[in-house]
């Protein structure tokens, strides 16, 4: 093994090129990568099984019935599953075709001038937290369904699939575009040399190679749907123990109130149950019946992938019907284009609302002030904590998510690395009520660090990995392998390799995932509110990190929204809203600037 | 060794010599620097976990139900200035505060629930020392054209039959032909429970009615906006939560109207009391936060909220 390679630099070599280093650090960044995915894995089944062995769970009654009910120690799951299943599932059903069609639309159809303040505008989409699609789905949805379905109220599945449908849009679309950006240009201008049409080139040429990194974003778009919680609390109803038994009962349960797993651990029973006994035990196993959904669509999806990558010859397309050729491709171009019309109206009636009613965001002292009391004065130390939850999130994701990415996209044919796959998207799929109470439970209670801004950090850090992680991923899969070919010509080692090939080449797509990561994690919730913020009475920034709360925008615009019957709140909590909007919004196009400019000069992919 | 497994052993001989080939090679590019830049991060973030911040040790923790959150918020705003260190929050509500208190997680719990045996039996190593601070009153809540067209009073009886799903349409307590449609608030809500206490008394409540015109809501707010929008809804809900809005209507029970008087009188059935326990009597800064919600300056904040002060309670 002491043998010399043959590729030692001459004596006389020009210094002035940038030649690799060793980059030995690679396998260490990597594996520390590798180890956050199995650790924050670990943590959560250590949590749920702790809890699970705490008191007896009786699985068969967990999964046949219906009947939920701890004051009568009745404790069947079924209801909640079939709430979860169903409301997921439309949600997919409305949302993956149009994002898909607006996908294609936006990068295949649009010139660049256009299409990159609209991907900006759709990546902003993405940064719109999900308490404010709780407050949008009770002014304009429940109405809607109401409507739709000739009930009263019109809390029920269908206004919660529907708000999960407009909330996971943003996501598939944004992860598309990129799929779709990075199948280079010499397949377009091959098929367009064959004189094929524009859907036609879509079709058989940039589809097939698109198509695994845009599945991925269904499956992060699933896990985001399976995993929300505050949103779908605002207008499914939550009534328990709804199951239908007959196909017109199952038509009526669609805008009837409903329970998901989500609402049910966001609700008061996770506090109620304390932290051991059969009440909590069972609402460990629906924790655990959800990571089980979660990793069963994620194996599921992920074969999909592994066959039609396995198979190198793609699908030939039919070409037998050739007719009508460019009549079909003005309908496939209007189609798509009317597609994409869609989440840019939403995008706009969204500001539109939140311009309206939270006026007082227009003022700058709202920024500049501390708020007065219970629904006065402005929110400047919830902004402040905010960022610190943001900045810090980010500090820690981005090198273990973006270490872990590099593994999961050079070596995705390993059997151990597609397994890390599917744990990485089982994480990402993992809703955040539970990372919430597992963080409460771990390190408030056990760890006695209380309420820290640190235990929110780490609750919000398993956010964010699995979109860095597998953003990352998807574009070094579509890396042309002539790449890596000229690499290894070159005779780069594999540390090499990695670091002046593949992280260059990923990392425009690293920083997109950072970007929907962050978004999501600024607006989260559900785990900030048991671990880490409080409402009032918290500094602007910590003073240390036991027993250091600060406050945070979404957690005050859910208590203001919540539990203020003062009318001056309801502005407060839109206003609050928009701020949180606004400062998403800012970073999120400073960094896409960035990013844009990045990417067009690096390697060329557009 | 981490590659272990992972990569082929033929590569990580080729690292080897490759390695060695390129030592030389001048210059920081930028994937380098970004590298480092990472591992300090981490290296930052590590020692930071290290650090052991006492921060916390003079802080007054308040936290629990939504209801008096308001209160102890304007109350602990007058005192922050007086240089009192004041938090509150309002998870878990009054129910997951009194747990709280019993693990020492914080020192006041907020609760808007008859303090109960039961609550002291969960947690028998802490003294539970309720103060009331006030008192609210619960309503059943209707839109207003369901009362105009007739339901001005309801029974005990017929409140039961409309939240356990056997009264469904108006016109079975002498209103309008419309269908009912009842929002409950969630388990360990304050409100539930004082309506719970209403019907039931001592005894259990039984499982939520299996009906399409049953829904669940959680914050006042929500419920607020909830009725308002559904037509034929019924919910419980805070009194002071309806000030101001024309089209929602709190019902007379067994003829007694939810007025001051009523309520301060005890007439009112759905009467709730407002407590800060803490554990223990109230001793040092906890006992300056508790007195200055009872002296005239912090009582004069409950009515701003919808709330009774307990001077209005004759008590």
């Amino acid at each position: 093994m002491t043998s010399q390679t043959p590729v030692r630099p001459l004596p006389a070599a020009p210094a002035t090129g940038q030649r690799p280093r060793p980059a030995r650090w690679i396998w260490a960044w990597t594996a520390l990568g590798a180890c956050t995915i199995l650790g924050i894995l670990l943590v959560l089944i250590g949590y749920l099984v702790s809890g699970l062995a705490g008191g007896s769970v009786d699985w068969k009654e967990i999964l046949t019935s219906g009947t939920w009910s701890p004051t009568h120690a009745a404790f069947g799951g079924l209801a909640m599953i079939y709430g979860s299943g169903l409301v997921c599932l439309l949600a997919l059903a409305m949302a993956v075709p149009v994002s898909w069609a607006a996908a294609i639309a936006l990068n295949e159809y649009l010139p660049p001038h256009l299409a990159r303040p609209l991907r900006t505008s759709v990546e902003l989409l993405a940064a719109v937290p999900s308490i404010v699609y709780g407050l949008i789905g009770i002014m304009a949805i429940r109405p809607l369904v109401s409507t739709l379905g000739a009930v009263p109220g019109g809390d029920s599945l269908l206004a919660a699939a529907i708000v999960l449908a407009v909330m996971i849009t943003p996501t598939v679309v944004a992860v598309s575009v990129d799929a779709l950006k990075a199948v280079p240009d010499r397949y377009r201008e091959s098929a367009y040399a064959l004189g094929l049409t524009r859907q036609e080139v879509v079709r058989a040429a940039v589809l097939p190679r698109a198509r695994p990194a845009m599945r991925t974003g269904v499956l992060l778009g699933l896990a985001r749907a399976l995993g929300e919680a505050i949103a779908v609390y605002l207008v499914i109803g939550r009534a328990d123990g709804r199951l239908p038994t007959t196909p017109g009962e199952f038509v009526d349960s669609l805008f009837q109130p409903g329970q998901t797993l989500t609402t049910k651990l966001a609700g008061p029973e996770s506090m109620l149950a304390g932290t051991s006994g059969p009440h909590f035990a069972a609402l460990c196993a629906l924790g655990v019946v959800l990571l089980a959904a979660v990793a069963a669509a994620t194996v599921l999806g992920t074969r999909a992938d592994h066959a039609s990558a396995r198979d190198e010859r793609l699908p030939v397309p039919r070409t037998t019907f050739t007719a009508l050729r460019i009549q079909r491709d003005r309908v496939a171009t209007a189609l798509r284009l009317a597609a994409l019309l869609l989440p840019t109206a939403l995008l706009i009636a969204m500001l539109a609302l939140l311009a309206a009613r939270g006026t007082a965001a227009f003022d700058p002292g709202f920024w500049l002030s501390e708020s007065v009391g219970s629904s006065g004065g402005g929110v400047r130390n919830q902004i402040s904590g905010t960022l610190l939850f943001v900045v810090g999130t980010a500090t820690a994701a981005l090198p273990l998510g973006f270490a872990a990415g590099i593994l999961l996209g050079v070596y995705g044919s390993s059997r151990l690395i597609r397994t890390l796959n599917v744990l990485t998207v089982v994480i990402g799929g993992v809703p955040t009520i539970l990372l919430g109470l597992a963080g409460f439970v771990v390190l408030s209670t056990a760890m006695g660090w209380g309420k820290s801004w640190l235990a929110g950090v780490i609750v919000l850090v398993p956010v964010v990995v699995p979109v860095v992680a597998l953003a990352t991923a998807a574009r070094i899969r579509g890396m042309p392998p002539e790449l890596t070919e000229s690499a290894k010509a070159l005779g780069l080692t594999q540390a090499q390799y990695l670091r002046s090939v593949v992280v260059p080449y990923a990392w425009p797509a690293t920083i997109t995932g950072l970007l929907l990561g962050l978004a999501r994690a600024a607006g989260e919730t559900a785990p900030l509110l048991f671990t880490a913020t409080v409402f009032s009475g918290a500094p602007g920034l910590p003073g240390g990190i036991v027993e250091s709360p600060v406050q945070a925008l979404p957690t005050h615009v859910f208590n203001l929204s919540q539990d203020s019957g003062d009318p001056q709140a309801v502005t407060q909590a839109w206003s609050s809203a928009l701020v949180l909007v606004v400062i998403t919004a800012l970073l999120l196009t400073a960094a896409v600037v960035l990013r844009n400019r990045l990417e067009g000069k690096r390697w060329t992919s557009s | 060794m981490p590659r272990t497994g992972i990569f082929p052993a033929k590569e990580s001989n080729r690292r080897k010599g490759g390695r060695r080939s390129l030592d030389r090679a001048p210059g920081t590019p930028l994937a380098h620097r970004v590298g480092i830049g990472c591992v300090a991060m981490l290296l930052a973030a590590g020692l930071a976990a290290c650090a052991d911040g006492e921060a916390g040790a003079g802080t007054m923790r308040v936290s629990g139900s939504t209801t008096v959150a308001p209160v102890a918020t304007d109350a602990s705003e007058v005192l922050r200035e007086q240089g009192y260190d004041i938090t509150v929050a309002t998870d878990g509500g009054s129910a997951g505060a009194i747990s709280q208190l019993g693990a020492n997680q914080i020192d006041i719990a907020m609760s808007s629930k008859p303090f109960s045996d039961e609550d002291q039996a969960a947690h028998p190593d802490t003294d539970f020392h309720p103060t009331q601070i006030g008192a609210d009153a619960v309503g059943v809540i209707i839109r207003s054209e369901v009362a105009d067209a007739g339901v001005t009073n309801l029974t005990r009886e017929q409140v039961q039959g409309i939240f356990e799903g056997t009264i469904t349409n108006w016109s079975e307590v002498g209103g309008p032909d419309l269908g009912v449609f009842v929002y409950d608030k969630e388990p360990g809500r304050g409100t539930r429970e004082v309506l719970d206490k209403y019907l039931y008394g001592e005894g259990e409540a039984p499982p939520p009615p299996d009906t399409d015109n049953f829904a669940i809501v959680g914050g006042n707010l929500e419920t607020r906006s909830k009725v308002k929008s559904t037509a034929g809804a019924v919910a419980p809900l805070s009194t002071g939560f309806i000030d101001g809005h024309d089209d929602l209507v709190a019902v007379h029970l067994d003829g007694v109207s939810p007025d001051i008087e009523n309520v301060a009188s005890g007439d009112y059935p759905m009467t709730r009391p407002l407590y800060l326990i803490t554990d223990g009597p109230p001793e040092g800064p906890l006992k300056d936060f508790i007195d200055y919600v009872l002296s005239d300056e912090g009582q004069a904040i409950l009515p701003t909220h919808g709330y009774l002060g307990i001077h209005e309670l004759g008590g």
